[in-house]
C-alpha cells in the first residue's frame, strides 16, 4: 500500500502522458494523403497533365524539406475523364472509402459540383483551382477556390473593351456552365453600359471546327469579340477568326502555352484578362517554381500548374495551423475554421491571395496582351 | 444572303473532310464488315505520323506520306492483330464491335502517353487566305476540297480498273461468293484495312495543318464519318462520299436561323430521320 502511494503520483504522470501522446498519435496519420479528381483522361486532359504536375511538385518539395509536422505528404490523383460528373463521384467515393482522404482538389464545374455532397457528407475540405463557373459559389460549405471565377474576369474584360469605346460585341462561348455562366454576367453588363451584344454563338467544349459560328460572327460585323471559353478552344477561335480576316480586337479569359502554340502567329495582339501568374525576378517564389517546373517536366507552368502548386502549399499550411487547434483537426469544419481565422496565405503569384467569406480567394488579376507570341502584362485589373 | 453563301461555302470544306472519312470508313466497313471504331484513333495517329516527320524538318508533303504510311501500317495492324484472330475463330460480329471499342480507348490513350497531350502543330504552309468579295476561303480549306476530288477519283479509278480493285468491290458485294470463286479474302481485308486507313490519313494531315493534332481527335472523325457511311448506304463508296457531303452542308447552313448551340445535334438528327424513313441510306441496296 505504502508502496502504491508511493508510486501513484509516477502513474498517473506516466497515464496522463500515454493518454497525451496516445490522442495525438490517433490524430496523426501515418501519411497527409492530398485526394486530386483531375482530367486525366479524356479531350481535356491536358488540364489533367498539367494540374498533377503542379500537384507532384509541391508534394515533392515539401517532403525534401521533411514533410508537414514532421509527416509526409502523399497524393492521390483520380481521373474524372475530362469533366465527366459520375466519374468523379466514383473517383471521391474511393478517395473517402478507400485511400481515407480528408482533403481533395477538384477541378471542373461539373465534377467538382458532382462532388460537392458528398464532401457535405463525410466532412472533406475542398479545394478548386481549375473550375470557373459561378455556380460553384456555396455549392459545399467546405469548398474554397484559389482560382478567380470566369464571371468575374469576364466583367473585367468588358469593362476593358467599353473604355476602349466599343459598342457591339459579339461572344463565342462553350456551351457548358462555365461559358453560359460568364454569358448571364456579361450581357446585362454590356448592354446597360448602353452596349449591344450582336451575336452570341457557342461551340461545344472540345469541338475542332467552329467555321459557322465564326462566319455568323463575322456577318453580325460586331466591334469587338469576346471568347468565352478555355484551352486549346481559345487558341483555335482566335486562330480561324484572323483566318476569316476578321481585325476586331478579340478579349478573353485565358490563354495557356497550348492555346498559343495552336493561334501562332495569328494571336498577335490577342488580350486577356486572367489570374497574374507572371515569373519575374521580383517575385522569388513564382521563379524559384517556374524554373523548377521547367527543368522537371521540359516545359513552362502555366497558371493552370501554378494554382495546384499552390494549393498543396496552402494545404501544408493549413494543416499546420488545424492541428495547433487540437481535435480531429483533419476534419473540414476545422480545416475551415483555421482558415477563416486567418484568411491570407502565400501565393505563388506573388504576394498573398485572401479567402473571402464566399470561399474564394482574392488574388492579383491582370490585363494581357500577346505581343511578339508571348504574354504582355499591361496592368492589374478588379474585377467587379 | 452573304452569310448564307459563306456557310455554303464552309459545308462544303467541312462536307469534303467528313466526306474523306466517310470514304476510308465505308471501304473497310462495306469490304470486311468489321465495324472499325478504333480508325479514329489510327485517324489521330496519321496525324501523328505527319507531325513527327515535319518536326524532323521533313517538308509537308513528306510529312503527309508519312502520315498516310502512319495510318496504313496501324490500319492493317489493327486487322491483323487484333480483328483477324476475332475472324478465325468465328466470333460474333458484336465481339468484333466490343474488341474495337477497346482498340480504341487503348490507342487514344496510348497516343496521349507517348505524345502527351497537349496539341500538336505544323507551321502554317503558304497559300494565305482567299477574299471573294464576302466569302473568305483558306488555303488549306481549299486544299480540303482538292483531296476530296482526287483521292476520290483515285480510290474509284483503282476499284474499277484493277484487278485487286475489283477483287474488293467484290468482296463488298458479297463476301461469301468471293470466297468461292477464289478471292483471297484475308488479303483483300488487308488491302481495304490499309487503303481505308491511308485514306483517313489525308484529312488527318490537312486538320493537323489547319488547327493542329491531338490524342482526341479520332472521336468525332469516327462519329461522323459512321453517320455518314449510314446516311449514305452501306456497301456504297458513292454514297459514302454524298453522305459527307450532306451533312457537312446541312450542319453548316442548318445554322443560318437555328442558334449555333444546336449544331452538334445535326448529326443525330440526320441519323434519326436516314433511319426512320430509309433504314439502308440513300444509296444502299435492298
Amino acid at each position: 500500500m505504502f508502496q502504491l502511494k508511493r508510486r501513484l503520483p509516477v502513474l498517473v504522470a506516466a497515464l496522463s502522458a500515454a493518454s497525451v501522446f496516445g490522442t495525438a498519435s490517433a490524430q496523426d496519420p501515418q501519411t497527409y494523403k492530398i485526394g486530386a479528381i483531375l482530367a486525366m483522361s479524356g479531350q481535356a486532359s491536358f488540364y489533367g497533365t498539367v494540374m498533377s504536375q503542379g500537384i507532384k511538385q509541391a508534394v515533392d518539395e515539401i517532403n525534401a524539406k521533411g514533410g508537414v509536422n514532421g509527416i509526409k505528404l502523399e497524393a492521390v490523383i483520380e481521373d474524372h475523364k475530362s469533366g465527366n460528373a459520375q466519374e468523379a463521384v466514383s473517383a471521391m467515393n474511393r478517395l473517402i472509402t478507400i485511400n481515407k482522404v480528408k482533403i481533395v482538389m477538384t477541378s471542373f464545374s461539373a465534377p467538382t459540383q458532382a462532388v460537392a455532397p458528398l464532401a457535405d457528407q463525410h466532412h472533406i475540405f475542398l479545394l478548386n483551382g481549375g473550375g470557373v463557373s459561378n455556380s460553384l459559389v456555396g455549392v459545399s460549405k467546405y469548398m474554397f477556390h484559389n482560382r478567380s471565377l470566369a464571371a468575374d474576369l469576364g466583367l473585367a474584360a468588358v469593362a476593358h473593351l467599353k473604355s476602349t469605346g466599343a459598342k457591339k460585341l459579339a461572344m463565342l462561348q462553350w456551351k457548358n456552365d462555365a461559358g453560359d455562366s460568364v454569358v448571364r454576367a456579361t450581357r446585362p453588363y454590356w448592354e446597360k453600359a448602353g452596349g449591344s451584344v450582336v451575336a452570341i454563338e457557342a461551340v461545344p467544349q472540345g469541338v475542332t471546327n467552329m467555321d459557322t459560328q465564326i462566319a455568323k460572327i463575322r456577318a453580325a460585323n460586331p466591334d469587338a469579340i469576346a471568347l468565352w471559353m478555355f484551352t486549346p478552344e481559345v487558341g483555335l477561335a482566335v486562330k480561324r477568326i484572323r483566318d476569316f480576316g476578321m481585325k476586331q480586337p478579340i478579349i478573353g479569359v485565358e490563354y495557356t502555352q497550348n492555346d498559343a502554340k495552336i493561334a501562332g502567329a495569328q494571336g498577335e495582339g490577342y488580350l486577356f484578362i486572367n489570374d497574374y501568374f507572371q515569373p519575374s525576378d521580383d517575385q522569388p517564389w513564382s521563379k524559384q517554381f517556374a524554373t523548377d517546373y521547367e527543368k522537371r517536366y521540359g516545359t513552362k507552368p502555366d497558371f493552370y500548374a501554378a494554382n495546384y502548386y499552390e494549393g498543396v502549399y496552402l494545404i501544408a499550411e493549413l494543416l499546420k495551423r488545424a492541428k495547433a487547434k487540437g481535435g480531429d483537426y483533419m476534419d473540414a469544419e476545422v480545416m475551415k475554421a483555421a482558415l477563416y481565422d486567418d484568411p491570407k496565405f502565400d501565393s505563388v503569384y506573388g504576394g498573398q491571395m485572401v479567402f473571402q467569406p464566399n470561399g474564394v480567394a482574392q488574388k492579383r488579376v491582370g490585363l494581357f496582351k500577346v505581343e511578339g507570341g508571348e504574354k504582355k502584362f499591361q496592368s492589374f485589373v478588379k474585377p467587379d | 444572303m452573304d452569310l448564307l453563301a459563306q456557310l455554303v461555302v464552309n459545308g462544303l470544306v467541312n462536307g469534303s473532310h467528313y466526306a474523306l472519312l466517310a470514304l476510308g470508313f465505308g471501304l473497310i466497313f462495306g469490304t470486311t464488315r468489321v465495324v472499325h471504331f478504333a480508325y479514329g484513333p489510327v485517324y489521330a495517329l496519321s496525324a501523328y505520323g505527319s507531325w513527327l516527320a515535319a518536326s524532323m524538318g521533313a517538308p509537308l508533303w513528306l510529312s503527309g506520306v508519312a502520315g498516310v504510311a502512319t495510318g496504313a501500317i496501324a490500319g492493317v495492324l489493327a486487322y491483323l492483330v487484333v480483328y483477324r484472330p476475332f475472324e478465325k475463330r468465328g466470333s460474333t460480329s458484336l465481339v468484333v464491335l466490343i474488341a474495337s471499342l477497346g482498340l480504341f480507348i487503348l490507342l487514344e490513350n496510348a497516343i496521349g502517353v507517348v505524345f502527351g497531350t497537349d496539341t500538336k502543330v505544323v507551321p502554317s504552309p503558304p497559300g494565305g487566305i482567299f477574299l471573294w468579295g464576302p466569302l473568305v476561303v483558306t488555303g488549306v480549306q481549299l486544299a480540303q476540297v482538292a483531296a476530296l476530288a482526287i483521292v476520290a477519283t483515285a480510290v474509284g479509278v483503282y476499284l474499277t480498273r484493277t484487278r485487286m480493285g475489283k477483287a474488293v468491290l467484290a468482296m463488298t458485294d458479297n463476301a461469301e461468293m468471293a470466297r468461292i470463286i477464289g478471292i483471297d479474302t484475308v488479303r483483300v481485308s488487308v488491302i481495304a484495312f490499309a487503303l481505308g486507313s491511308a485514306i483517313a490519313a489525308v484529312p488527318a494531315t490537312l486538320i493537323l495543318v489547319k488547327d493542329g493534332a491531338t490524342a482526341h481527335m479520332g472521336f468525332l472523325a469516327v462519329f461522323m464519318a459512321f453517320v455518314a457511311v449510314v446516311v449514305g448506304g452501306v456497301g456504297s463508296l458513292r454514297g459514302a462520299v454524298i453522305g459527307g457531303l450532306a451533312l457537312g452542308l446541312i450542319e453548316s447552313t442548318g445554322m443560318v436561323r437555328i442558334p449555333t448551340e444546336w449544331q452538334s445535334s445535326v448529326a443525330f438528327v440526320v441519323l434519326f430521320i436516314v433511319l426512320l424513313f430509309r433504314p439502308r441510306g440513300l444509296f444502299g441496296g435492298r
